[in-house]
């Protein structure tokens, strides 16, 4: 099960000043049942607090992992892309990667992280260890364009913060509940088809 | 970039004061519970989401509101946007201690997957997800598989059984395992067809659609799958792809023979026997209980899409999905033959052809894996002998593959799934070590936690000198992958053999080069070998110079502390004092011998310098056995400066274990001579040389060069004088002005007050004996072990005793 998708702004040092790495947008599926934790951390308040630290916790390992890939990979802070708002970009030569997180840290067990980035965004699954990594992959390399076109975060507004709604559409269509789907290209038009998406090719 | 916006909109939205956001929310509430919701009421619910979202801290919201927004997501006349967020602010906000929804009496599928998500964010503590696996599941018996909405339900049950098994009984989950069956093998084979447009002129054509296609065009031969292709499809292909999507998960939870959910009927007992007795390859399908039906159509599933994936797809991505499907359909095949090995001699035939197709494929790598580890697990009992599936995989895949992160990622956490396999000293697992530390060479960050896990299991008596050398040649590593891959890109014309005579240019020269190519080749190597000079690889080092500045050389040079410490914590459990020894003598030998990676050297440096001494403390008779060694060390003056951190170490070491007590093989003669070569050594960092200008060198070098001499003399007191002599011309030294432009005042002070503590101990021999020689057993005291805070500590009182302040009576 993937436990949850993070869509985060990466921060850094850049000019004009240090900017932190932000949440975005966060969806956790399913909140899994507390029967570990010492009584007392249980109530409400603070089940939502370690929810909102835990993706926040991601959300920083996944903007420094980006960090050190970009650095290691001799390249600049990413240019300019095009901007075609209203189709799904390919995402080829994206940075991106895979980490773990040891249990305890964030998560009491053991989680796997996908992550893609683009830009100065990032969007990151966290998985059960057993997931099958490869569809993670696959998935995020879907969710990500029409993200983008959906939510138009290459442009200079604030709908990913504005406009949920748009998010949880795609998510409960391409990730439902948490649940990846394999989905061949046809399925995936049929899919875009379903969501009023006009297709690309 | 937007990034200014969505700031500042994150800043107001958390500035909202508590009556403000009141106020708010009741203005919502109006327009909510007014006649029309249009886009106003969606903007009210957007801000309203935002504000709730952007703090920590629970905002507080009125009951009757939260009731408002729950009344307004079930409402059937509820716009779908309004809808959506009322579920997204409900679920920002949980857990929430008074919702009021169920998903009891909900009938639209997406309207329970909405609700569901709400309900499945509250941590369960009222049973909220048993609920809903109960809805789900009653909800999938009523309808019949044709129906437009069930294909909404199964992501849901898939999260409910992840969350909490038990919310399934075992009745449930036979309905639904019947279910899965037949969506997994008897989908339709024919393309669905597109949705009437609909409209006043449009009459309703009806083109026969034709059968589905296999990924490559061809019409379908066999069942449909996830892998075949339609223009449109019909609801029970739907079904079909996400039953197979959770299929793995749904086996995992329920598929065991064992059963753990709780049984709602008295006949399960007798059931599990004749489930046990049944056997599966040879009954026709519909006899079988339920969870072996599954199991049946699953295995055929995946043989199926085994095949399918030979075939070569039209769209370039579907490739993509071909590969994530093979090795979903190796792992659920794995899955089966844990749950019931009647079918591992199916499997296993199946499997070798499959890992024969693929593996000269540099593109299916990934799949190696799974099919690595169902051999693993299942080679033993169909007696197969898959060892040329582990070679292949661990001598070729990481050399040529490395560069790949997603294969790395995943090889390594193989690796750690199975560490058991690399205790075995002769196993290919373990011989192979060399090629996986690739891995990490070219991907350091994001495998450096991984391999923290992973080395104590590399480690043992007949790897640690290996990977010793390996460790501290870490970067080295990387730069020689970085030649190999460049090198492997360049057009075969570029490629002819250089000529020996000359000396190669650069370092793509010098791969091919047969002066180095052998170094190459050694650092490349992908099996265990140790090597007996490894002062052999130093021209390669030195050529390898002009890449130590590269990003990805220093990334990797930052892990190497790390594991150069868990190295030495794992080795000290098992090290005997052969080897010990042995790793005391490289360390010294590879301080000369490093990559020139910036920052590299002092970081190792540090670590080696603490773990020296560990070594020593572990093993004080070291010291005497390996004089020799330490004694031509400690005797180069280049050291202090150089590797100032090991020599300071090994000097302090010297003086705390060079003695009878630690080892009774150590001789008058060994301390005189340790004495005389550490004396030489203090004369020439501290003499005056008036003409050319004074050296700088550490002052702690200085101290503890002083604090030995004066150790060694308390154990062989004819040195007494010497010392005594040597520390009274430091206030000289301290005092000259040459000496005070080059050390900071501080430093110097200390220096003398250390020089006069020490000649002060040696005017009491007796006492000086005991504090610096203390009997072993006495010499487990908290004074002795601490080595750096008991030796001044112990000096301030005998200065104290010495030269007693006013009113400090003298003993």
């Amino acid at each position: 099960m993937v436990r949850a998708f993070v869509l985060l702004a990466l921060g850094g040092p850049g000019p004009p000043r240090p900017a932190p790495c932000r949440v975005l947008y966060a969806r956790a599926f399913g909140n899994p049942p507390e029967t570990d934790n010492p009584p007392g951390t249980g109530d409400p308040p603070r089940q939502r607090l370690r929810r909102k630290e835990q993706l926040l916790a991601v959300a920083r390992q996944v903007a420094t992992q980006c960090q050190l890939l970009q650095s290691s990979s001799g390249r600049p802070s990413s240019p300019q892309l095009p901007q075609l708002p209203d189709e799904p970009m390919p995402l080829q030569d994206a940075p991106g990667g895979l980490f773990q997180l040891p249990p305890g840290d964030p998560f009491p067990e053991r989680v796997t992280v996908a992550w893609l980035s683009v830009v100065a965004l990032a969007f990151a699954l966290v998985c059960d260890p057993q997931e099958n990594v490869s569809l993670a992959e696959i998935t995020l390399r879907r969710l990500v364009p029409r993200l983008l076109a959906s939510l138009r975060l290459l442009g200079p507004g604030a709908d990913v913060l504005l406009r949920p709604e748009a998010a949880d559409v795609l998510l409960d269509r391409l990730l439902p509940h948490g649940q990846m789907l394999f989905l061949n290209e046809h399925f995936l038009q049929a899919v875009d088809r379903e969501m009023g998406i006009k297709a690309s090719r | 970039m937007f990034t200014a916006t969505a700031e500042s909109f994150l800043k107001q939205a958390r500035e909202i004061q508590e009556e403000e956001l009141r106020r708010f929310a009741s203005r919502v509430a109006a327009v909510l519970q007014g006649p029309e919701l249009g886009p106003e009421a969606a903007d009210c619910l957007q801000r309203l989401h935002l504000t709730v979202a952007a703090t920590k801290y629970p905002r507080k919201l009125d009951g009757k509101f939260v009731e408002l927004l729950q009344t307004l997501l079930c409402s059937p006349k509820c716009p779908e946007q309004i809808q959506l967020l009322c579920a997204a602010i409900l679920r920002e906000m949980s857990p929430c201690n008074d919702l009021i929804l169920s998903c009891d009496e909900i009938q639209d599928a997406k309207l329970l997957s909405l609700v569901s998500s709400v309900l499945l964010a509250q941590g369960n503590k009222k049973g909220e997800v048993s609920a809903v696996g109960q809805r789900i599941v009653k909800v999938l018996e009523r309808r019949v598989p044709e129906s437009q909405s069930a294909r909404y339900l199964l992501p849901i049950l898939s999260n409910v059984i992840s969350l909490s098994p038990e919310s399934l009984t075992e009745e449930q989950t036979n309905v639904v395992s019947k279910k899965m069956a037949d969506w997994l093998r008897y989908a339709s084979t024919q393309q669905g067809v597109a949705q009437p447009s609909g409209g006043f002129f449009s009459s309703p054509r009806t083109r026969q659609p034709g059968p589905v296609t296999e990924i490559d065009g061809a019409i379908a031969t066999d069942f449909f799958t996830v892998l075949s292709v339609g223009q449109y499809y019909t609801e029970d292909q739907w079904l079909n792809m996400q039953a197979f999507s959770m299929l793995r998960n749904w086996l995992l939870c329920y598929g065991a023979k064992g059963l753990k959910t709780p049984s709602s009927d008295n006949k399960s007992g007798m059931d599990r026997s004749v489930m046990a007795v049944v056997s599966t390859t040879s009954t026709p399908g519909r006899l079988l209980p339920p969870k072996d039906r599954l199991r049946e159509k699953a295995f055929e599933y995946c043989q199926r899409l085994i095949e399918q994936s030979n075939r070569r797809p039209l769209k370039k991505d579907d490739g993509e999905l071909q590969k994530a499907c093979l090795i979903e359909a190796v792992t659920i095949m794995d899955v089966i033959c844990k749950q019931d090995s009647s079918y591992v001699y199916r499997a296993v035939s199946f499997l070798k052809i499959l890992h024969g197709r693929i593996s000269g494929d540099a593109t299916y790598a990934r799949a190696l894996l799974p099919i690595a580890q169902f051999f693993l697990n299942h080679g033993k009992m169909a007696a197969v002998d898959s060892d040329a599936i582990y070679k292949h995989l661990l001598s070729d895949i990481p050399a040529q593959l490395f560069h790949n992160p997603s294969l790395a990622f995943e090889f390594v956490q193989f690796c750690k799934d199975n560490t058991q396999l690399f205790t075995e000293t002769s196993s290919i697992f373990r011989q192979s070590f060399p090629n996986l530390f690739k891995f990490l060479a070219w991907n350091s960050p994001p495998l450096i936690s991984e391999f923290v896990d992973l080395l104590p299991f590399l480690l043992d008596a007949g790897t640690a000198v290996e990977i010793f050398h390996l460790l501290l040649d870490l970067p080295c590593l990387t730069a020689a992958l970085d030649i190999q891959l460049r090198s492997a890109a360049l057009p075969t014309s570029e490629r002819a053999a250089c000529d020996p005579a000359v000396k190669p240019t650069t370092c793509l020269e010098a791969f091919r080069h047969p002066q180095y190519k052998s170094m190459f080749q050694y650092l490349l190597r992908t099996k265990s070998t140790p090597e007996d000079a490894p002062e052999r690889l130093i021209p390669l080092r030195q050529l390898l110079g002009s890449l130590a500045s590269s990003p990805r050389v220093m990334q990797c040079a930052e892990t190497v502390p790390v594991l150069l410490e868990l190295f030495f914590r794992v080795v000290a459990e098992f090290a005997d004092g052969t080897l010990i020894n042995q790793l005391v003598v490289l360390l010294l030998q590879r301080s000369d011998q490093l990559y020139e990676v910036p920052a590299f050297k002092d970081d190792v440096y540090r670590v080696l310098s603490s773990q020296l001494v560990m070594l020593c403390r572990l093993r004080p008779v070291l010291v005497v056995e390996l004089s020799t060694e330490i004694l031509e060390f400690s005797g180069a003056v280049s050291n202090i400066q150089n590797k100032e951190a090991i020599f300071t170490h090994m000097v302090w070491a010297i003086g705390e274990y060079m003695s009878v007590s630690y080892d009774k093989r150590c001789t008058v003669e060994q301390i005189n001579r340790f004495f005389e070569t550490l004396e030489a050594m203090l004369f020439e960092i501290t003499q005056l040389r008036p003409l050319a200008s004074t050296p700088s060198y550490a002052p702690r070098a200085i101290s503890v060069l002083m604090a030995t001499l004066t150790k060694l003399a308390a154990r062989s007191q004819d040195l007494i004088p010497r010392v005594s002599m040597f520390l009274s011309k430091m206030r000289t030294f301290v005092q000259s002005p040459a000496v005070t432009s080059v050390y900071s005042e501080e430093d110097l002070e200390e220096i003398l007050i250390r020089a006069t503590e020490l000649m002060n101990l040696l005017k009491m021999p007796s006492v000086a004996q005991f504090v610096f020689t203390p009997p072993v057993d006495v010499a487990s005291t908290r004074f002795q072990r601490e080595v750096n805070d008991s030796l001044p500590f112990a000096l301030r009182i005998v200065t104290r005793l010495l030269e007693p302040a006013p009113g400090f009576v003298t003993g």
